[in-house]
């Protein structure tokens, strides 16, 4: 055998690269003509794989199709979890999708190195101000290379009855806050549900801490230079500390999972065994998922990250994100005049209508399904700075590595120092 | 029949047999275009659809690369070097190395017991059977879900314990990072005990009845006939399946990914969860690739000494018997 | 007489505890998630047929039960077949570099397969099976020829050297001795194998999740994340589903056991 290798050994490297360059370079042929005239079918990818989200994007589609007669639609809804599998194997084939999920941010400009995301500056001009700041999130540098169509805040979900069984109103400062949670304590119940097993729900701790601590000026600084450069984001690290000391979560809250059964974290405010959870606005939907309680929306309540003593941050700004599309160059014309058309205020109330999701045009803000969300919009709409969660903000490698940084401090692992040092070192490229 | 096992078990090798190559000469190529008969389609298969997907993937990890772009960035062996001095990663080869001992000593035994009682004539011995093979027909994912039910704090296991006044022994199973290792080697050993037991099944129809009947009327007791004709007999089957299990507790991942994710703070990191993390949830194609040559390595330099020194007996009689 | 009851003590202990959790998902699709939610460990009161009835009167269960049969199916013959000749090769003849190509057919267990998922994706969109079920199938059957020819080899090799002598004396061809003798004294191996490759197949996610877009194409485990994500408040349903989903495995496994038994001694005898 050793014989055979070394032999070979020559031969099979210069294979090897012959392989893979042949595999490379057979898949990215470029797949058609950008600005094609005449009739077009595009291809989506979206990952509402269920009802009713499903049904609505379908007749959105039809609708277009309807107005537009030259575009026609192949839907392919795919699973939330499966586009990190699909997207980098499609985006290497000749044939992506035309129009794709997209979170914007850091995972955007990791896709640009593939050649096939379209920009689309000019093909939006005409109506991408009207999104405001939410646009930003799907820039590189200064290049629009995808649209929003709804955006996500996240906020101190609560059980307004548990609250009342503990004679505690919503916190607004974090004094406010600690008090409560000890309130809750004396009453035998649970303050806090976090779902440490995936990380991120521990991020949107530190992230909010960074948020009040920071100023707007030293979060951009941040987010351009991939660095937590500030003191600021190792005062929000001992905050965060000092927060997690108090002991405001549930039991084994590490392995915890957000939003699979009735025992994550969502499940245990769905079912009345946590008092509150920092989640996005998403989360209604999610718990209404994990319980029989049909009543659900008039037993919750929201209120924003309360304010820290002594913190530089915009006491106003929101910690969010948004989902979005992509185009893809082979339609990119008829892509982007399509991502126009979500934009627009019909699609906007109908969309906003399901509550998934918070609109990106304020004339659909009173379509909202619940007066918890218009709440919401109206304090996104309100807020000063809208801090992209820095997972997506920051390249992928280096929010993953903030992310793990942090659930790691949630276990007891490592102090301020190491979450700060952990962007610097994956920035730097070290693993 | 039992008089050609005994005086040559299976394990022993094969005599030299000139008599039956010298009556009927078969030309060298014939064998040849036999041998090309016989091995060439399933080589051809396996090059195509498995040896040339890893050797390209195995060529990404000499690139720094996100897995969108082409191959640019060549960083020669940098990716390695990172992963050699990363603590996770050490840790994950510490977890995965548990998992291989704790394999060979808790589900060795278990197998062969099992398999040695569902051997026998029970009534409804196919349902029993199925019963123990049912959970590795269970997907890997359904698995995950089915044991987090049962193992989330106040769960089915809580409920247990309590209910048999042994409350003092419930812990976070998968929550405590001291703990949550061996919560998986349990769930781990439920799920792939199926595959040990139907393979030593298979193995024991080898061992003819008559012999284990003549030693028993010999006067030997039961244990002593398991100890000393049953199991050298099954040496083969267990060295095969020593081998598989080794290797598949070094790549252990599924089960790992969808329950813990590897954690809480890289408790349970595997080095293919650890790939998976580190490598192509953050985009880093090119480091992925490099962990998986690593994993590799080790898995071919176990291959090769166990090949050398145990399964080498189980093939040697062949290699004596020359053809042609 | 008193061996058996210790046998039977022993054996209802193990399929005690090995029976629970999957007793949990059966009887679980029995029960309504409200029942489940309330009481984990509880047993159906009243008992609840509509899920089981839901999921068998639905088309999509029987596409997504024939895709996979379909592909389980192609993915055991070929590897069962090209595994057993190779397997055969690597066992009873003598040749320079047998080692080798051994070492080789292993060398697919060592690598973790997923790696190689964006190398194989390319591949097969160029040889034209993306949603195509040979598209799996085929890659799936390279991937379980390993471990067949790993667990063949030694069985085949302990296929007494007499026979094969007294059978070429006899006048067979050595391929004639290894269709009509060594293959059928090798079953008990051979079922273990299709078996296992049978199984793998069914449980196999990864390659048909790259392979297929279309739901009409998708495999079951691809339709039961599908089935989660549709019903993530319905747990009663998502196992029965579940449990249904994992029969037609088990029942492949039953009707294999049977065939399982004698092998060597038993066709010797006979």
């Amino acid at each position: 055998m050793r014989s055979v290798i070394m032999r070979s050994g020559q031969k099979i490297s210069v294979a090897l690269a012959a392989a893979a360059t042949l595999l490379l370079a057979a898949c990215s042929g470029s797949g058609g003509d950008a600005s094609a005239n005449g009739p077009v079918t595009l291809t989506w990818w979206h990952n509402r794989t269920t009802e009713p989200m499903k049904s609505i994007w379908q007749g959105i589609a039809d609708d277009f199709h309807k107005t537009h007669p030259d575009v026609s639609f192949t839907i392919e809804p795919i699973q939330n979890e499966q586009f990190q599998t699909k997207v980098p194997l499609a985006l290497q084939g000749s044939t992506p999708p035309d129009i794709f999920q997209q979170w914007g941010g850091g995972g955007l400009a990791s896709q640009l190195s593939s050649g096939k995301i379209a920009d689309i500056t000019q093909a939006s001009s005409s109506w991408i101000g009207s999104l405001g700041e939410y646009a930003k999130g799907w820039q590189v540098g200064g290049k629009q290379y995808g649209v929003p169509y709804q955006m996500h805040a996240v906020g101190f979900w609560y059980r307004k009855d548990l609250f009342a069984q503990a004679g505690v109103t919503p916190p607004s400062t974090l004094d406010e806050l600690n008090a409560a949670v000890a309130k809750l304590k004396e009453k035998g119940l649970v303050p806090i549900a976090v779902g440490g097993k995936d990380r991120w729900p521990d991020a949107f701790y530190y992230n909010y801490f960074a948020i009040r601590q920071c100023s707007v000026d030293a979060l951009k600084k941040a987010v351009e230079k991939t660095e937590l450069a500030d003191p600021c984001f190792l005062k929000a690290g001992e905050n965060l500390k000092a927060f997690i000391d108090t002991k405001p979560f549930q039991d084994g809250f590490v392995g915890t999972p957000a939003q699979q059964g009735a025992g994550s974290s969502a499940g245990m405010l769905a079912n009345g065994k946590a008092a509150m959870e920092l989640q996005g606005d998403w989360n209604p939907d999610v718990m209404q998922s994990l319980t029989e309680d049909k009543d659900l929306d008039s037993k919750i309540g929201w209120f924003p990250f309360p304010s820290v003593p002594g913190g530089q941050g915009e006491p106003t700004a929101v910690l969010g994100g948004g989902d979005g599309f992509s185009c893809t160059s082979r339609a990119a014309k008829a892509c982007a005049e399509f991502l126009g058309h979500l934009v627009g205020e019909d699609v906007q109330k109908k969309l906003a209508a399901t509550g998934s999701g918070l609109p990106v045009i304020p004339a659909a803000v009173p379509s909202l399904k619940t007066e918890t969300h218009k709440t919401i919009s109206e304090h996104v709409g309100k807020a000063k700075h809208l801090q992209f969660y820095f997972d997506i903000a920051m390249p992928t490698n280096v929010g993953q590595a903030l992310n793990d940084a942090i659930a790691n401090f949630f276990a007891g692992q490592g102090g301020p120092d190491t979450i700060v040092a952990s962007v610097t070192k994956a920035a730097a490229g070290n693993k | 029949m039992s008089a050609a096992i005994t005086t040559r078990p299976p394990t022993a090798p094969v005599p030299h047999a000139p008599a039956a190559g010298g009556t009927r000469k078969r030309s060298r190529t014939r064998t040849r275009l036999e041998l090309a008969l016989l091995l060439a389609p399933g080589l051809v298969l396996f090059t195509a659809f498995v040896l040339v997907p890893i050797c390209v993937a195995a060529f990404y990890s000499l690139y720094s690369w996100n897995g969108f772009g082409p191959l640019t960035d060549f960083v020669g062996l940098d990716n390695y070097v990172d992963a050699f001095s990363g603590e996770v990663f050490q840790s994950a080869i510490g977890h995965n190395l548990i998992i291989v001992v704790l394999s060979i000593v808790v589900q060795l035994p278990l197998s062969i017991g099992l398999a040695l009682l569902l051997n026998r004539r029970l009534r409804g011995r196919t349902f029993l059977r199925m019963v123990v093979f049912a959970p590795y027909v269970l997907s890997e994912a359904v698995t995950a879900v089915i044991w987090l039910l049962i193992l989330q704090p106040g769960g089915f296991v809580d409920e247990l314990l309590r209910g048999a006044g042994l409350g003092w022994l419930v812990r976070q199973w998968l929550a405590d990072p001291k703990i949550v290792l061996y919560t998986l080697f349990v769930v781990i050993t439920w799920k792939y005990i199926g595959f040990g037991v139907i393979l030593l099944l298979a193995g024991l129809q080898g061992v003819p009845a008559e012999l284990r009947e003549a030693a028993a009327l010999d006067g030997a007791s039961g244990w002593q006939v398991t100890r000393h004709v049953v199991l050298p007999l099954l040496g083969p089957t267990i060295r095969v399946w020593i081998f598989l299990s080794v290797i598949g507790s070094l790549q252990l991942f599924d089960l790992v990914w969808i329950m813990t994710l590897g954690g809480p703070a890289n408790a349970s990191a595997t080095m293919v969860s650890y790939l998976t993390d580190h490598g192509f949830k953050r985009y880093e194609f090119g480091f992925g690739s490099a962990v998986a040559v690593i994993l590799f390595l080790i898995c071919f330099t176990f291959a090769l000494l166990y090949q050398r020194f145990a399964l080498r007996r189980d093939t040697e009689g062949a290699l004596t018997r020359a053809v042609g | 007489m008193r061996r058996n009851a210790a046998g039977y003590l022993a054996a209802i202990a193990v399929v005690g505890v090995t029976v629970v959790p999957l007793l949990f998902v059966l009887l679980g699709g029995f029960r309504t998630t409200p029942q489940i939610n309330s009481s984990p460990a509880g047993l159906p009161s009243p008992w609840v047929w509509d899920n089981y009835r839901d999921v068998l009167t639905s088309p999509v269960f029987w596409r997504l039960l024939g895709n996979s049969a379909l592909i389980a199916v192609i993915a055991t013959v070929l590897a069962v077949a090209l595994g057993s000749m190779a397997a055969f090769a690597l066992s009873r003849y003598a040749f320079r570099g047998r080692e080798a190509f051994y070492t080789l057919f292993t060398l697919g267990l060592l690598f973790p397969l997923g790696v190689a998922a964006l190398p194989l994706y390319l591949w097969l969109r160029l040889l034209g099976l993306l949603e195509n079920p040979l598209g799996v199938a085929i890659p799936e059957a390279a991937f379980s020829l390993p471990v067949t020819i790993v667990i063949l080899r030694p069985f085949m090799h302990a296929i007494p050297a007499e026979l094969e002598d007294a059978a070429l004396l006899d006048g067979a061809a050595k391929l004639g001795f290894f269709w009509r003798i060594l293959l059928p004294l090798s079953r008990p191996a051979l079922v273990t194998v299709s078996v296992l490759a049978f199984v793998s197949s069914w449980n196999f996610y990864l390659l048909p999740l790259l392979v297929f877009n279309d739901s009409t194409n998708f495999t079951l485990p691809l339709g039961v994340a599908m089935f989660q994500s549709e019903h993530t408040q319905d747990t009663a349903k998502v196992l029965a589903f579940t449990a249904l989903s994992m029969i037609p495995a088990l029942a492949f496994f039953v009707l294999a056991e049977r065939r399982m038994v004698g092998g060597l001694t038993g066709s010797v005898k006979g």
